[in-house]
């Protein structure tokens, strides 16, 4: 298992190479990652609820009704859930913004996208949602469109991070706010190691005996130890252009919710 | 920016995600359906309890009834206790509630009027439900078993009250009996009758004297 300091140095020397990145604790070719990580998400897609529920003990859930709590959503509204995967956070907005809102649920990864619209017809939602097969560095969508965007569990996985935000900002409205959960460092030593061990350890041998595929789970540990901290992932958005911009840990700062305002 | 605790550990949402979810089961169970919540679609109901940290936001779409713990614009905002929520019950003491500042509402009071309807018309035939999985006879015997188990612990709850009963009251004097009570009510009432008699006596004797004195 790498340290932190490896794993920081470690990202250090792929952030200074333009055409390099981290794909996990691997430096890769900008153009390769995209295909290594649609690769791994191909791989999980089926299995992902499932594996979402075990590896987080349901906790999960939580902090998906924690973002939809800080969204302010309210019917109406025009709402983006960017990487929005297996379609939980899609779900719950759709009922929120009603008849008159609309949810657009994109996704790089068109069998994540599959499993996710498959999940929502079956629960009897289509009204208001749209799918949408979409890079999140190219948003293809008019300046100035959404109220909200979330993006849960998906930033690590985007090859230029602040390519992504500054699109995110473009489509946003005035007065629209950007919800970013993702993994993020845990604020105690023991917190830490304690989620190192599970992470390297527990995780892949799970992902290897539910979805049959440990080496994608070893690539789920490694990315999130390859992701900014929350100050950095803040400044990040303050360079974007995002405003009042603040974070929140949550369970003891295993994941964090970012929030910026485009005003 | 380490958030709180109740924050990191996720109270709120864990609560609002079992309050939502048992809400809606009961009204998938409801015999009158969900036909009540078409008047209130996108509508939503604040609460904010001074016992919570947090707002209950009710809100409905879809025929389900959703529950966030953010700050959101709504139709109507209460904000009150628990202890007044309960008082409530009784719609006339709203008035009274208010002007004692125990309950301050914002916004449509109709919303919350018809949000209460819903609570009060919600009727379940549970039996009917239980016995839809898991069959008759064990509903039966579910059923005699709960009347039973009802039967015991009110008789259990009487015997527990008349112990204690007799131990404050016989054994440790720390209580007065209802009868001991009214007998020294009754006492007390003698003892202020012959008060005011004397009373009475002294300010006719003070008369007397008084007249006596003058006509000298």
């Amino acid at each position: 298992m790498m340290s932190a300091h490896d794993q920081n140095h470690h990202s250090n020397n792929a952030n200074s190479d333009e055409n390099t990145t981290h794909f996990g604790f691997q430096t890769v070719d900008k153009n390769e990652k995209e295909s290594k990580v649609a690769g791994v998400f191909h791989s999980v897609a089926q299995q992902y609820d499932v594996m979402n529920d075990l590896m987080s003990f349901g906790v999960h859930r939580l902090w998906k009704r924690f973002t939809i709590d800080a969204s302010g959503v309210r019917p109406g509204n025009k709402v983006l859930d960017l990487a929005g995967g297996t379609g939980d956070l899609t779900a719950k907005f759709s009922q929120l913004v009603g008849r008159e809102g609309k949810v657009i649920l994109a996704d790089i990864n068109s069998s994540m996208l599959n499993v996710g619209r498959d999940k929502l017809r079956d629960r009897g939602l289509v009204q208001n949602i749209e799918y949408v097969q979409a890079n999140a560095q190219y948003l293809p969508f008019e300046d100035n469109t959404f109220d909200v965007i979330t993006i849960a569990f998906g930033l690590r996985n985007v090859t230029d991070k602040d390519m992504a935000l500054r699109s995110m900002y473009r489509v946003l409205k005035p007065g629209g706010r950007l919800l970013v959960l993702e993994f993020s460092k845990p604020e105690h030593d023991i917190v830490n190691k304690a989620y190192d061990f599970y992470s390297f350890n527990i995780l892949p041998k799970m992902g290897e005996l539910v979805a049959n595929d440990g080496d994608s789970y070893q690539y789920l540990a490694e990315s999130i130890r390859m992701h900014p901290d929350q100050e950095t992932l803040k400044s990040m958005m303050d360079d974007a252009g995002f405003e009042q911009t603040s974070y929140k840990d949550l369970t003891g700062g295993v994941v964090a919710l970012h929030k910026g305002y485009k005003f | 920016m380490q958030s709180p605790l109740s924050q990191q550990l996720m109270f709120a949402q864990a609560l609002s995600a079992v309050v939502e979810a048992l809400i809606n089961q009961a009204l998938v169970y409801n015999l009158h359906g969900t036909r009540a919540l078409i008047a209130l679609n996108e509508k939503t109901l604040t609460v904010k309890l001074a016992e919570l940290g947090f707002p209950l936001n009710f809100s409905i779409n879809a025929e389900k009834i959703h529950l966030t713990t953010g700050i959101v614009k709504s139709d109507c905002t209460l904000t009150t206790s628990i202890k007044t929520l309960i008082e409530l019950k009784n719609q006339q003491k709203l008035t009274e509630l208010i002007k004692q500042d125990k309950l301050d509402i914002d916004g449509d009071i109709k919303i919350a009027q018809r949000f209460a309807a819903i609570a009060e018309t919600l009727d379940i035939d549970w039996r009917s439900e239980l016995a839809k999985r898991i069959g008759d006879i064990p509903t039966y015997k579910i059923g005699q078993l709960g009347k039973s188990l009802a039967k015991k612990l009110s008789f259990a709850s009487e015997q527990i009250q008349a112990d204690t009963t007799e131990w404050l009251v016989h054994e440790k004097n720390m209580v007065v009996a209802s009868g001991e009570l009214s007998s020294f009510a009754q006492q007390v009432e003698q003892v202020t009758e012959q008060v005011n008699e004397v009373s009475q006596r002294i300010d006719k004797l003070i008369t007397q004297q008084n007249n006596k004195a003058n006509r000298e």
